[in-house]
This record gives C-alpha cells, structure tokens and sequence, in this order.
C-alpha cells in the first residue's frame, strides 16, 4: 500500500473545488487565527459538500475544546488535526466525535518517548518540522530522525513537501507512513493552491512504484533493544547501572543540537570529513563496473574508527564521566580512542591482548605517546576477545566515573545502535556525492568488510531501507573457512551471547567460544554485531568471505592500479570484487574502511618486497 | 519444598555457602568436593560451570574455569558427575555459571537435568532479569529452580523491589560492584548499603558474596544478611594435591567461628 494524500490550507471557494477534483484521501482547513491561511468562517455548505470519500479535516492549535466540538459538529469535520501542545486527555475528549491526530514537530532534541502517551488516543500522529508558529514554514526535517519512532502507530507526513520529492517518498519503505501531507509548497500565495503543481505531483505519485519490496521487516532496534531475534543487554547486575544510564540518555544527548553540531564540527575540521567517494577508473576497467571507494583511510588516525571515538567522547562528557577505557585488537580503536581522550584531556586505559601488544608494537607506542596506558590482557587466549573482557571486568570495578567506549556495533545494547549511529556518517556522506557524481543516490552494490562489522553497519546504515541497493558483508576466511584457521564467523557461528548481545558466534557444541584467526587483527573476532545477525537471518545482506592470500593479492592489486594501499582489513572487501560479475553498468560503493600503514609488515613478509 | 527454602526456614543466621569450579583442580573431583565440604559443615553449594569468557570473575576463578574446561569440562559431563551428587550430598545445590552455555545446552534440558540431578537453584549472572521474565521464568518454575538474582550497591530501590518479586530462594547481595577476589572492605558506605536493604523488609533471604574471604569478613556479612558466600579464598584453598583434604583444613578455620556463633 502506498501513502495516501492530504492538501492543506486553502480558503478559497474555487480552488477548494479544484483540490476536490484532484481526489486526495484528506483535504484540511485550517481554524488557528495565527496561521497565514487561517479558514475564517468560511460557508459550511462549502465544506459539507465535499464528498465523504474525502476526510476534510480541522487544524487547531490549542484551542478551546468546546470551540473544537462546536466546529466538528458545524462542518461536519472528519477529522481534526491537533498543532498545539494539546494533552492526551485533550485528544482523548475529542475521539468519540472524530477522527483524532495529533501533530509534532521534530527537530533532534525531539523526545520519541512523549509520543507512547499519545498512541491510544489518536488515529494517527503527524510528523512535521518544528517551528514557532506551529507549522507552515516550508521547510523539511531531518527525516532520518524518523529511525528513532519505534511505535507502530500510523503517521502522516508533512512539513516542506515539494514538487520534486516524489522519488525520495516512493523509497521510504515505512508500512506505518499512511499519508503524505502537503502544503505551502504547492502555492501562488498563502492559502491558494498551484492546481497545475499539485496535479502533477498527484499524477506523479501516482506513477511510482510502491516502495520497492515493500514488507514489515524493521532492520532497527525496537524499543526493547533488540533486532528481531538478536540484541538485548546480556550482562551481570553490576554493569547494569552504567548500561541503562546510557540506554535512558544516548538518543537524548546525541540528537541534542548543540551535540551534533559539536560533533560535525569536529568530524569536519578534526578528522577532515566528508571523506572523498573516488571513481577508481582502472580499478573498475578491471572489472567492468564503475567502482566507488568510500575513503574512511583518509581520516585522522587513518580509519574509520575516529567517527565512533569522536561521538563517544562527547556522550562521555555529556555523561559527566572522568576515566575512558577501551579494548583494542590491532590497535586502530585504542588509537582512536587515545587520540580522542589526548583532545578532551580525559584519561584513558586501553586494554590489549598480550599476544596483540607484541605484533602491533607501532600501535601500542602511539597510544602510549598519546598519553594512554595500555594494560596487557593475560587471560584466555590474550587477544581481542580477552581484551573486551579485561575492560568489561574494568567496568563492573568501576561503576561511577568510568566510561567505556566499544569500538565496534557489539556489546550490550544501546552500544550496537550507538556505534551504528555514529558510523552512519559514511553512508549519509556517500548519498549526497553518488547523487552528486551519478544522478543516483543508490548504487547497485555495497560492499564492506565485517569483522565486529562497525564499518559496514556505518557504510549500510543509510541503504539498508533501499531495497534495490544490494548489501554485501565479506568475513575473514583466514586460512579458509573450513580450515580450523577462520574468522568467517556467519558460515561457522550460531546464536548465542558473547559480550552481551545475542547474537551469532563461533563457539563449541558446549557454549564456549571458539578463538577465531584471520590475518588481519580487525577482523579476527568470533562474533558479528547483533543488526549484522539480523541482517543476515533475513538475508537483507548477503554474508560472504575471502581468504587471508585473496585479501593480500586484493591489497597489492589496489596500491598498484591505483595508488592506495589498503588495510587488510579493507582489501578482505576489495577481493569480494574478483568474486563477483558485472556488465560494465553497475554503480559498486567498497567501503576503504583504513589505510595500510599498519599492514607493511605483513605485505612486506608476503610478497618478499 | 525445595532444599533452598528448607535450609533458609530453619537456619536464619550465619549460612555460610561455598562456591567452587566443577573440574577444578581434578576433572573428576566435582562430587568429592561437594561430600567433603558437607563434612566440614557447609550450608550450601555453588558449583561453577566453567566458561571461556567469565566476565564477572577475577583471576583466581577465572583461572580455575580455563584448568577445568582444559581438562574437559562441559555441561554434560557436569551433569553426568552429578548423578551421584544425591547419593552423597543432602545440602542445597546451586549451579552458577554464564548464558551462553545454558543457551546452547537449552534451558529447558538444563532445568530438567538441573532437577533430575537435585540442583535446586542457579546463579546465572548475565541472564537478565527482562529475559528471565519473559521467556524463561516459567521452565524454571515448572522444575522448581530457583533463579538467584544479584543486586550491588547501585541497584535502584525499585529493581531490589521487582528482584524480591522474581526471585524464590535468596538474593545474592554483592559487597561492592566488583568481579569475584576482591577484599571486602565494610565502610560507612557499604554497612549503609547493607542497612538500607536489611530495612527495605524483603520476602527473601539474602546473601552477601564477593570479597568475602575470612572468618572476619565472614562475621561482618553475617551482622547484615542471612549469611555468607565464600568463592574465590576456596578455590584457591584448593591448589592442595589432595582437594578433600584441602577442603577440611580451609573450612576448620570457618566452621570454628560459624559454631561458636551460631
């Protein structure tokens, strides 16, 4: 089912026949004095006559409710639309006379939560933009924001609709978005709709085709924090304190406006984003496909990790928190953590495995030289797993001033769709430049390499909704999957807890948790994300591996038609492409999630340089 | 009526319950241990069911579980060594040990070889009270296990309320937020957290485990809650090469000043 239509705000006998003509589902008049397209006491035959199958509608804001009832009974009103900080008792006392929705405006400090009371009386909510005087500012909001309404009451959407959105609603694939209001774009002046515009974006919408596959799955976490079967906050009692302050505040603080806009400027002018999209023109002669990457190298500390850390920081000192610490594997995340609590001066404890402290010797000199101390995780098998342990342990001795920044979409929930949140810059930027460089905002492929898999869900987040846009997720084979010597943790793994979340992990018949191997420290994890888990159960992304040789040979094929030399993290993503067939058309986005500085050894030993 | 409640119906001061690893430090000495620290005059049990990632433990326990999964420890074997456990042992039993495990054993075969082998409680510390609730609490009911929650120093007034309202055995009170091996250290802080809860009037017993590792610190627990939970000062007791005989010697010292008070 697609989105039905609403035209609001006219006033004009014949331009009111006019919109009739056009059939919209809702039709609404508008009873707030202070709006430029106020109703007056317009005749009533006028609206009592517009056929039933229409819903003409009342807009107020705060008035009085006997006036309201008075006009629902005068016009026949089908429906009255509430813009004022009506109350739910308020909503309540008009429902038996007609059909109730109540409106809000959003902006990021928008508290999802206000909207729980609202949902048993009223028929729908309406969405739109936030202003001072209640709507009618022809602006749009940040429909993304929309991510964070998790009811499944029905809603309209309004605020800034114009001419040219018709593609860009056709593709939200939301079944509780019922109607599409529009307004103030559509005018010659206040209050006297452009027939001819509004005809044509009827017909328009009309034409286009309901949001592609359009289905009930939701690949976001619900209010409980889980997606679908995976999610959910699996941890001692002792971290539950921690773990719920940042479950009750995270949305708060990160959509707050003075957060984001401390935390784009620093994205901007301290990691250097927006990251390029670069067209790699021999790279896509080999493979007959214009191939896009997505360079997240390009950032300071040379990975996509800064994003994270970055936002983390912020929410840490939002949170009043004095004391940072971290686990890392290779060492990208405890640098891009060091680095962050260098630039606020907080302090700062890295847990590494020990086995990981001797073969990622730069690494651990950097965070030392950023003012981190590195802690030597002795236990288990002394590497990344082990590490996430020590700082967990960390944590539960630590309860009060200490937070504790995950480095990748694992962990307790809010951390998957917290990390998530702030990776999504790299396909929020990458939109806009494919839109930019291609005419087309969703290409046909792509591709990220997942280890814990937070550039890939960062590199996903905005097209998971894209039906059309194919998702591919490539895991660490090692020394091939079946080898004993792997890290393809969706070919290996099934369900269970690590790090708690429910999720997917390679572990023995008995539940213990089987070490992983892979070449590349970052993807050398026995678990994926929980959103990963549910994106591959429902097969919304395809889940595939590579080889610790492939992924070498994809490294070097990329410094030597191109000029970059990947992480080999990233090459894991880069090989996937030799797997793949193309016809010289498709539009392909590879995540470069980091650069290969780090890696020179391992090219070095391997190729014999 | 489970052994749990009976336990807690008759002895309302200075319980004293003692947790150690299965497998540890023999593969086969789970049941042994078990008979012998009856012998020396044990209230209760714990028996660890080891896991590769024990995120609430400290290295001594931590330690004890990687020896014993080395040697082979599983679930099933632990359930296997203890179809003897009845014959031997009359005290309460409880298993404590982490999710995934249970998962992967599924928690109705746990809760069904829970009971065929007279466990009467588990202690399951990263299985959530949401998830308990919803999806669990009824096999565990219809086995009658008692499903023992933990509550710190930081735990809300309320949750303690709805953890009293779930739980059917004790409630497990940690001295600090901490992982298992610490020193408990009663301040004005923690004598205050122990009051507060000691006044909140609960339907349950309670136990304070965690940090607790002599006589002392046994004594102080003991002032505040129904008794007390020794973990890691036993398994490191336990390095003896003859276990039943470390076991009489560590708990000689306890059981002395649990008598004398009791």
């Amino acid at each position: 089912m697609k989105a039905g239509l609403k035209v609001c705000g006219m006033r004009d006998a014949m331009n009111i026949q006019a919109v009739t003509a056009l059939h919209p589902a809702y039709i609404g008049f508008i009873f707030y004095p202070g709006s430029a397209r106020y109703v007056g006491s317009v005749d009533p035959e006028l609206l009592t006559s517009i056929p039933a199958t229409i819903k003409t509608t009342g807009v107020f804001v705060n008035a009085a409710l006997e006036e309201v009832k008075r006009l629902i009974a005068l016009y026949q009103l089908k429906a009255v639309q509430l813009h004022g900080a009506e109350s739910p008792e308020y909503c309540a006392a008009l429902q038996p006379y007609t059909e109730v929705i109540k409106a809000f405006g959003i902006n990021y400090s928008f508290d999802f939560e206000t909207l729980t009371a609202y949902e048993k009386v009223t028929s729908y909510f309406l969405f739109d933009t936030l202003t001072v005087n209640h709507g009618g500012s022809g602006k749009r909001f940040d429909w993304s924001l929309l991510k964070q309404y998790r009811l499944n009451h029905p809603y309209f959407l309004s605020g800034g609709i114009g001419p040219d959105d018709v593609n860009e609603l056709a593709s939200i694939d939301d079944k509780r978005l019922h109607f599409i209001d529009v307004n103030s774009r559509f005018e010659k002046s206040p209050g006297l709709k452009d027939i001819e515009l509004l005809s044509t974006f009827f017909t328009l919408w009309n034409a286009a085709p309901a949001a592609k596959n359009y289905n009930d799955m939701n690949y976001f976490v619900n209010e409980k924090g889980y997606y679908g079967d995976f999610g959910g906050a699996y941890i001692p009692e002792m971290l539950y304190p921690n773990v719920e302050e940042l479950r009750q505040h995270y949305l708060e603080i990160i959509n707050a406006p003075d957060f984001q806009q401390e935390f784009r400027a620093l994205l901007k002018d301290y990691v250097g984003r927006p990251s390029p999209l670069y067209l790699a023109k021999r790279l896509s002669e080999k493979y007959n496909a214009n191939i896009f990457l997505k360079r997240e190298d390009l950032n300071h500390t040379g990975a996509h990790k800064i994003n994270n850390t970055i936002g983390q920081i912020l929410l840490a000192e939002k949170l009043g928190k004095k004391r940072i610490i971290a686990e890392t594997g290779a060492g990208q995340h405890g640098v891009a953590t060091a680095t962050v609590c260098a630039l606020r001066g907080l302090e700062c404890v890295v847990y590494m495995g020990e086995i990981d402290i001797q073969r990622q010797a730069p690494n651990v000199a950097r965070m030392k030289m950023l003012g981190a101390k590195v802690v030597s995780a002795v236990s288990g098998s002394k590497t990344l797993k082990d590490a996430t342990n020590e700082a967990m342990r960390d944590w539960i001795n630590n309860p009060v001033d200490t937070h504790y920044i995950i480095g990748s979409v694992v962990g307790p929930h809010p951390y998957p769709d917290m990390v998530a949140l702030f990776q999504s810059v790299i396909s929020e930027e990458t939109k806009k430049q494919l839109l930019e460089q291609t005419g087309n905002d969703q290409p046909d492929y792509v591709l990220a390499c997942v280890g814990g898999g937070s550039n890939a869900m960062g590199m996903f987040y905005h097209f998971i909704n894209d039906k059309d846009v194919k998702l591919i997720a490539v895991e660490a084979a090692g020394k091939g999957v079946h080898s004993g010597h792997s890290a393809a943790t969706t070919a290996l793994g099934k369900e269970g807890v690590l790090h708690g979340s429910r999720s997917i992990l390679m572990q023995t018949e008995d539940g213990q948790v089987i070490e992983p191997y892979s070449i590349s420290a970052g993807l050398d994890y026995p678990g994926i994300g929980p959103q990963h888990a549910h994106l591959f159960k429902t097969t919304r992304a395809e889940y595939v591996s590579v080889s610790d040789e492939e992924s070498l040979d994809a490294g070097l094929l990329l410094t030597q038609l191109e000029g970059i030399i990947p992480a080999i993290e990233s090459a894991h993503a880069l090989a996937y492409l030799e797997k793949m067939e193309f016809t010289g058309k498709e539009n392909v986005v590879v995540c470069l999630s980091g650069r290969g500085d780090k890696d020179m050894e391992t090219y070095m030993k391997h190729f014999g340089f | 009526m489970n052994r749990i409640n009976q336990l807690f119906e008759k002895k309302k001061n200075n319980v004293l319950s003692i947790y150690y690893t299965a497998g540890y430090p023999g593969l086969g000495d789970t049941v042994a241990i078990a008979e012998a620290l009856e012998e020396s005059g044990a209230d209760m049990l714990e028996i660890g069911f080891p896991y590769s990632d024990p995120v609430a433990d400290g290295p001594v326990i931590q330690a004890s579980s990687k020896h014993a999964l080395d040697s082979g420890m599983t679930l099933d074997l632990l359930f296997k060594q203890l179809k003897e456990l009845r014959n031997k042992v009359t005290v309460p039993v409880l298993l404590m040990g982490y999710v995934n495990p249970v998962l992967q054993y599924g928690v109705e075969n746990f809760c069904k070889a829970c009971a065929e082998a007279g466990v009467d409680g588990c202690i399951v510390p990263d299985l959530p009270m949401y998830e308990y609730e919803e999806l669990y609490q009824d096999v565990f009911l219809k086995y009658d296990i008692c499903n023992v929650f933990l509550v710190t120093p930081q735990t809300s007034e309320e949750r303690i309320r709805k953890i009293d309202g779930l739980s059917k055995g004790f409630i497990y009170l940690l001295s600090s937020s901490a992982t298992t091996g610490q020193n408990l250290q009663v301040s004005d802080t923690t004598s205050a957290y122990f009051s507060r809860i000691k006044a909140m009037g609960l339907k349950n017993p309670t136990m304070i485990g965690f940090g607790i590792s002599s006589k002392e610190t046994f004594d102080k627990a003991c002032l505040y809650a129904n008794g007390g939970i020794i973990g890691t000062a036993f398994v490191k007791s336990l390095q003896s090469p003859d276990p039943a005989k470390g076991v009489r010697s560590f708990m000689e010292e306890f059981t002395g000043t649990v008598s004398s008070l009791s």
